[in-house]
């Protein structure tokens, strides 16, 4: 087991969530690597006196009042519940209409297909009907490719983890040369609090990866990223798009000590890979 | 919590005397205000009483009440955004003597430990700090801290392992301000 191993298994071991196995193999490092014994000894004191500093002073107790104003809110919530008049049939019909902008800009878009559907089926005969017919789909493909780049970039910025990973969806049915689209996704690689939305944004990068832009934009974004899953799967992306330009990175990576020990590995294989 | 979505709004109190504490003193350990813990914790129950819909019985409930936690400790900061946060507000206040075995002067040294812990907890970046909280405090387990947060079980670990010795090391040098 090497040091950083062991420093992994650290939390698990204070909060006793260890296999037997590994607090055997971890026990056994720790008696012979000097270094390491004196941080788990110094980090485990002071999780444990962690655990001792709400007991220690009053201050993370709640004032009496508190009991009060919650039941005397409870109660007024109560009250107002069941003084509420029954809501009418029209009320019910408008509650239906979803309140996130998203699902109001999906069932908008539904719509406007539906409704450039039925127009395109009673549409009067045309003298010319190919060259009309080639002038609306092109301006029906410019209007759902504006649409989905709107939908596609707003639900990229919802709160919801499951909203954005819809939004990473969309991203796959724009035009590889959107530009827009391709900077929220980076956004998302970059910046998005969930692994899985980054992980998604990584995957939907593939159709983006003729632009120049994406490829720079990948190697540099690998350094940015904290989870190794998503530092693997940015690797593969560059191994796929057969970009030798990222083969500096990767040494400098796979020589990276700070870097966690399977990444490194990973980017030896992409050198191999790309050289 | 199921039955409190299902429309039996009283039950609310149930889950507020089992965790109106806990929540309570994980607003306290983050913005080190008593008064607005206290109106964020009332603001938390508001907020399950008006979302109680759309809380998910497979969910775990301690996770979804964090997750609303949070929301309200950010919705709260955006409005205070601006203000200066009393960071000091606690350390004129002596700790309790805390009850036990031990002499006067081990019991005087391990609450001044304790105290400097404080100290060094407080100076911790915010999203170190929350995650110790969540662990220590609240006693939360890294799957649910992971709920919580939205990331994965193995990243709260390494952020864990990571606030930890950070904290040890600020907590050393806050030892030797002391007694340099």
């Amino acid at each position: 087991m090497t040091c950083d191993e062991a420093r992994l298994l650290l939390p698990d071991y204070w909060s006793r969530t260890l296999s037997e196995a590994n607090e055997l193999a971890l026990e056994t490092h720790v008696a012979t690597c000097e270094q390491c014994h004196a941080e788990a000894e110094q980090l485990g004191a002071l999780w444990k006196n962690l655990a001792l500093i709400p007991a220690s002073s009053g201050d993370f107790e709640p004032g009496a009042n508190l009991r009060g104003r919650f039941y005397d809110t409870l109660n007024a919530y109560r009250h107002g519940l069941e003084s509420a008049p029954r809501r009418s049939l029209r009320d019910r019909i408008f509650s239906l209409w979803p309140r996130q902008p998203a699902w109001q800009m999906g069932i908008g878009f539904a719509l406007l297909v539906i409704g450039v559907g039925i127009g395109f089926e009673i549409r009067p005969a045309n003298p010319h009907p190919e060259q009309a017919t080639g002038i609306e789909l092109s301006q029906l493909h410019a209007e759902v490719n504006s649409m989905r780049q709107m939908v596609a970039i707003s639900l990229l910025q919802q709160q919801s983890a499951s909203e954005r990973l819809r939004g990473v969806s969309y991203a796959y049915r724009v035009q590889p040369s959107d530009t827009e689209v391709l900077s929220a996704l980076l956004t998302t690689v970059n910046q998005d609090s969930n692994v899985n939305v980054r992980l998604a944004a990584v995957d939907a990068l593939h159709a983006f990866g003729a632009s120049p832009l994406t490829r720079t934009a990948i190697i540099q974004s690998i350094r940015k990223q904290t989870t190794p899953l998503v530092q693997v799967a940015l690797i593969d992306l560059l191994v796929d798009l057969k970009e030798t330009e990222a083969a500096p990175e990767l040494k400098k990576i796979a020589a990276d000590d700070q870097i966690d020990a399977g990444v490194r590995q990973h980017a030896e294989w992409a050198l191999g890979k790309l050289q | 919590m199921a039955q409190v979505g299902g429309g039996d709004v009283a039950k609310m109190a149930v889950l507020f005397e089992r965790h109106h504490r806990a929540l309570f003193r994980y607003f306290v350990s983050m913005n080190r205000n008593r008064e607005l813990s206290e109106d964020l914790v009332q603001d938390v129950f508001l907020r399950m009483l008006r979302y109680r819909a759309s809380y998910d019985t497979r969910q775990s409930f301690t996770a979804w009440m964090y997750q609303i936690a949070r929301n309200a400790s950010v919705d709260q900061a955006q409005k205070r955004r601006g203000e200066v946060v009393g960071i000091d507000e606690f350390d004129d206040r002596r700790p309790e003597p805390a009850s036990g075995a031990a002499g006067p002067a081990e019991i005087a040294e391990k609450l001044q430990n304790l105290a400097l812990l404080r100290r060094a907890l407080d100076r911790l970046p915010e999203d170190k700090r929350e995650i110790l909280v969540l662990s220590r405090f609240q006693n939360m387990k890294y799957e649910e801290i992971a709920s919580v947060l939205g990331c994965e079980v193995g990243a709260v670990k390494t952020r864990v392992f990571r606030a930890v010795r950070s904290l040890e090391q600020i907590y050393h040098t806050l030892a030797k301000e002391k007694t340099a």
